[in-house]
């Protein structure tokens, strides 16, 4: 169930597509703006995918499940009908605002509608050059980063970078911080994401090497690295990796983009991706 | 009766004695503290000034130019020495109601260091305070709190989720909350597979699924509770380290200004509206915002560091801003806005604890201005409003300061005619404006009063900047004086008049190359402002010589008499002879005066002619009807006659037209007259001789010309150097007349004859001539066609 906008060849993208995924919510149309911005600038197609949740779907053909409202905490019948039309409305807003973002900027673009579950139809979606986009979700919707929730999944599987979007108030002198760990691939894959949002939103860049490195070896090659050589490159050791030193850390340096790998320690210390949560800053967890 | 003597120059010109000034120029003369001649109004100011109870505020009465302001700065200025200097007055933000701003009042001075310290105070808020919530401690403070709250957040939802895992249920998102729908292999159950179920293992489902949608619905219903823990407890850290910044500086600042309770409490709520407004000030980068940070200043209103004794303020535009302040208003982005530092106080505030000088005549001219004075003076405090609001033309929100409460004395200038209008319309002025001081306009002029009038115009010519006079020219200064003053025992008190000469002379004498200002000098300066001002005088006596207005000065005339008039435009005066007719003819005993008659005459002039129809009346048919119907008219004269200094040419005239009898032209009458024939004083006899003097120097021949006055006018003569000559010379006579029997003399050259026992006159005497026609007219009245008379009476004044 694809819906072609534009009449083109799919396979024959310029830079890697970027995926976005719109799910009807405030935070994916902010995303959608930030994709398309991206998209623009790497000259890649945008790809809208709108998931008709199955087990939403089904959920709603009980007739004893009802819905509780995340902020308010009333619960109210959960009709099939009504779901049924309200993805259709949701999947036509998700064109329009695609159609919009996408517009003047000389991209192109698709959606795809799907049935099945996000996580499935990303993976299935993405390929390694591509660059996923989820709005993250604000914590008083409290989904957040739960366990099953979207944002998880695809951080946890995604052969592409995946950024979790937010909304936020860029501080001058701000920058890009990347945190590395000890898997020396991922480090190099999260150096040059860095690299490419440095140049992008023109930040410089803040390296932050795992607790306990002393290896100048490792800081020279940093530094020698193509696109930080002669910029305003800060290297720092973190103290420790709990959430709190690294979110403090972060406040320190005016962090504008947080960049790490997925198999950063932060995702396994406890409580981890409800840091990410509450940073309010967009986050490229890379492969 | 004896005639009077001819003046002598002496008696025409009372000189000032030289041997008198013993001086050379004013140059050796010490300044003169206080005015000569002003003791009066010297014992007002010094009463109003020292006396503190309340409405003792004062009124200085007098004509302008008189000098009042300096006289008040300068005894104001003596008393505020001796007091101790008033408070100084600030506005501060009031953190209950900030459309309140508070007052509070400083010793002397303190007022600027307080404004300073809250100064410092701001700027170390600036930075300290950001450097806190900056600081390791904070930050690891409040990310424990905010990290307890998100955990217990989701907790809750982390539990219900977990529990719903253990049943085989699936807690879904849905795009606006959670549902629960029962799971197998993490995949929702197909709703038509699940109508397989059991009952019991449906019933089991359906019981788990509503109570979790129960547990759910309790969880994110305490979540608002949550988050309103969170911002607690983060408002009670941000509490707790600002206050331990601010300990410090604040606490400083409490010891320091421990002697003002008002100080202190100010800076409590300081401290709170800052702990109140912590996050404000995290921002580092943008500070705290201007709109916070401006409510820790100080608008100094009132400022006497630099003031010795208590204030003397003079305000030259009076109006109600001015006066009691007013609240400014900035434009940003279309708007006005206003806060407390915007309050600008008035005149009253700055000169509260001592005096405040104004002009009554522009208090009094301004909208409201005299009313705010009044409230302000009753109330003993003054309340900043806007003129709109008292007037109630704006309704928009605006600032109402608190009212400060004021003791200031309030001296008013202004002239007599206002003071007694003031006394008589306006009810307060007398409860607010007790003490009247009035100048005098003229001093004494004795051997006492010379020196110290030279030492005043030695310190006048100082004040000016202008040369040095001689003793000449101060003498020749003292006699204008007597002429400003007309009077020969008088000296003017008007400073602005002798101010100006002296400048003028001082210029002239400038103009000669000299560094001393002579008599001639001066003489130069009367003569030339006399010049400038004297282009209307110069036309009327071109029109007397080309006869367009008809003056004889030659010759005898039955019924016509030269009177003499004065005229004033601005502050120069002039007289003129103007030529007065009558005509007599049988009637009702009445004397028609034709300027009243038109409406040109005013009422005293009216007087005057009803007077000296009863004294013709009396003197001439005191046992019978006077029958007569005369006539007197000013001729050319278009603008209107007033005043009684021409009834003495009146009745000669008009006696001149009854007894057939003419008068000499070559004299000029002026006097007023009572009904028993006394010839009684007027005013300006200087400028009406003078006038006529020149009109008979413009018609080619003074000698035997001269004036009649009365003789009470002798002492008022201060006159010019022309007349002053031809009197020496004998060419122009000027007699002092007492009675009418001696003007009639001097006109007629005849006796003018008393009455005997009978009331009859002498034979061949001027008042005989006049009883006799008078009798002829009678005569002819009494015949049986005299009512041909009655029409024309019709509507004529009775006399009677």
């Amino acid at each position: 169930m694809t819906d072609r906008e534009h009449s083109r060849d799919n396979s024959k993208s310029r830079q890697g597509r970027v995926l976005i995924l719109l799910d009807g919510s405030r935070t994916s149309y902010s995303a959608l703006e930030a994709a398309a911005e991206i998209a623009a600038r790497r000259g890649s197609d945008v790809l809208g995918v709108f998931v008709e949740e199955v087990n939403l779907l089904r959920s709603a053909g009980y007739g004893f499940t009802r819905e509780v409202g995340s902020v308010s905490g009333i619960s109210r019948p959960f009709d099939p009908e009504q779901l049924e039309q309200r993805m259709r409305r949701m999947a036509g807003h998700a064109r329009q605002a695609l159609a919009r973002a996408v517009a003047g900027r000389g991209g192109q673009h698709d959606l795809k509608v799907a049935r099945g579950s996000a996580v499935g139809e990303l993976l299935a979606l993405a390929r390694p050059d591509d660059l996923l986009v989820l709005g993250m979700p604000r914590l008083n919707m409290v989904s957040g980063l739960l366990p099953g929730s979207p944002a998880r999944g695809l951080i946890r599987e995604s052969p592409a970078r995946v950024l979790l979007w937010c909304e936020q108030r860029v501080p001058e002198r701000s920058r890009v911080v990347v945190a590395l760990n000890d898997h020396r691939e991922a480090n190099i894959r999260a150096i040059r994401t860095a690299v490419e949002a440095s140049r992008h939103y023109q930040r410089p860049v803040t390296v932050l090497l795992p607790p306990g490195s002393q290896d100048r070896e490792q800081e020279e090659a940093i530094r020698r690295e193509p696109g930080l050589a002669g910029t305003d490159l800060r290297v720092r050791t973190l103290p420790a990796t709990d959430p709190g030193s690294i979110a403090r850390v972060l406040r320190e340096e005016a962090a504008s983009h947080l960049v790490l790998s997925r198999d950063n320690h932060l995702f396994r210390e406890p409580g981890g991706d409800l840091l990410l949560a509450q940073l309010r800053l967009p986050v490229i967890i890379t492969p | 009766m004896t005639l009077p003597e001819p003046l002598t120059s002496e008696q025409v010109y009372c000189r000032c004695p030289l041997e008198l000034l013993e001086f050379e120029t004013t140059e050796s003369l010490e300044d003169l503290e206080l005015p000569c001649g002003q003791e009066r109004v010297l014992r007002a100011l010094e009463f109003g000034a020292g006396i503190s109870a309340d409405g003792f505020n004062l009124f200085v009465l007098g004509p302008s130019g008189a000098g009042k302001h300096q006289l008040v700065e300068r005894v104001l200025s003596r008393h505020a020495s001796q007091q101790s200097v008033p408070p100084d007055w600030c506005y501060v933000h009031n953190f209950q109601a900030a459309d309140r701003p508070r007052a509070i009042r400083f010793p002397a001075g303190q007022g600027q260091q307080f404004r300073r310290d809250m100064a410092d105070l701001a700027a170390e808020l600036r930075t300290a305070i950001p450097a806190t919530f900056e600081s390791e401690e904070y930050q690891a403070r409040l990310q424990e709190v905010q990290e307890e709250t998100a955990r217990k957040q989701h907790q809750g939802l982390f539990e219900v989720q977990e529990e719903a895992n253990r049943n085989n249920i699936a807690m879904i998102s849905t795009p606006a909350g959670f549902t629960f729908a029962p799971m197998r292999n993490g995949e929702v159950i197909d709703p038509e597979e699940y109508k397989k179920f059991s009952d019991e293992e449906k019933q089991l489902v359906e019981s788990k699924v509503e109570d979790l949608q129960k547990r759910l619905q309790q969880t994110i219903q305490q979540i608002p509770r949550l988050r309103k823990e969170v911002r607690e407890r983060v408002h009670a850290l941000n509490e707790e380290m600002v206050q331990l910044t601010l300990g410090g500086p604040i606490g400083e600042l409490r010891e320091k200004w421990s002697h003002i309770p008002e100080v202190l409490a100010y800076l409590d709520a300081v401290r709170e509206d800052v702990v109140e407004h912590a996050e404000a000030f995290q921002d580092s980068e943008k500070g705290p915002p201007a709109a916070l940070m401006v409510r820790y200043g100080v608008n100094l209103l009132v400022d006497n560091s630099d003031t010795t004794g208590a204030p003397i303020i003079y305000e030259d535009l009076p109006n109600h801003q001015h006066l009691s302040g007013h609240i400014e208003h900035r434009a940003s982005h279309g708007t006005l806005y206003t806060d407390f530092t915007l309050i600008r106080g008035g005149a009253i505030h700055r000169a509260s604890g001592g005096y405040l000088i104004l002009d009554a005549r522009r208090v009094l001219t301004q909208p409201m201005a005299w009313e705010s004075l009044k409230r302000i003076l009753f109330s003993g405090q003054v309340s900043i409003e806007s003129l709109e609001r008292l007037y109630g033309l704006v309704t928009t929100a605006s600032l109402q300061p608190e009212p400060l409460p004021v003791s200031v004395k309030v001296v008013l200038l202004g002239d007599r005619t206002l003071y007694y209008l003031l006394s008589h319309y306006d009810p307060d002025f007398l409860d607010l404006f007790k003490v009247a001081a009035d100048f005098e306009d003229d001093l004494s002029r004795d051997q006492g009063s010379y020196l110290l009038y030279a030492r005043m115009i030695a310190t006048m010519a100082r004040q000016l900047k202008a040369r040095p006079l001689d003793r000449g020219a101060v003498a020749r200064l003292i006699e204008h004086a007597s002429r400003l003053a007309a009077d020969q025992r008088k000296l003017t008190a008007h400073d602005r008049v002798l101010g100006d000469l002296l400048s003028e002379a001082s210029y002239w004498a400038g103009q000669e190359g000299v560094d001393t200002v002579a008599a001639s000098h001066i003489q130069k300066a009367i003569d030339e402002r006399e010049y400038r001002a004297s282009r209307l005088r110069d036309l009327t006596h071109e029109q007397i010589s080309r006869g367009l207005v008809m003056i004889a000065t030659e010759g005898e005339q039955v019924g016509q008499i030269n009177g003499l008039s004065v005229l004033r435009l601005g502050a120069f005066m002039f007289g003129q002879p103007s030529r007065i007719t009558a005509t007599a003819r049988p009637g009702r005993g009445q004397v028609v005066d034709i300027e009243r008659e038109a409406k040109l005459g005013g009422p005293i002039h009216s007087k005057a002619v009803m007077i000296l129809s009863r004294f013709l009346a009396s003197r001439y048919a005191p046992e019978q009807n006077l029958s007569l119907s005369a006539s007197l008219a000013f001729e050319q004269s278009y603008g209107g006659v007033e005043g009684d200094s021409a009834s003495v040419a009146e009745t000669c005239v008009l006696l001149s037209a009854i007894a057939r009898i003419p008068l000499r032209q070559h004299f000029a009458v002026t006097g007023s007259m009572n009904q028993h024939g006394e010839v009684q004083a007027v005013g300006g006899v200087n400028e009406k001789i003078e006038g006529f003097f020149e009109v008979c120097r413009n018609a080619g021949e003074v000698r035997g010309h001269g004036v009649l006055l009365p003789a009470s006018n002798v002492e008022h003569l201060m006159l010019n150097e022309a007349v002053r000559q031809a009197v020496e010379r004998g060419d122009f006579a000027i007699y002092p007349v007492s009675h009418i029997n001696q003007a009639i003399e001097l006109l007629t050259g005849m006796e003018a004859g008393e009455p005997d026992e009978q009331g009859v006159f002498p034979e061949g005497s001027f008042n005989r001539a006049v009883a006799d026609r008078l009798e002829q007219f009678a005569e002819a009245s009494r015949k049986p066609d005299d009512s041909r008379d009655s029409g024309e009476n019709n509507g004529g004044n009775p006399g009677d």
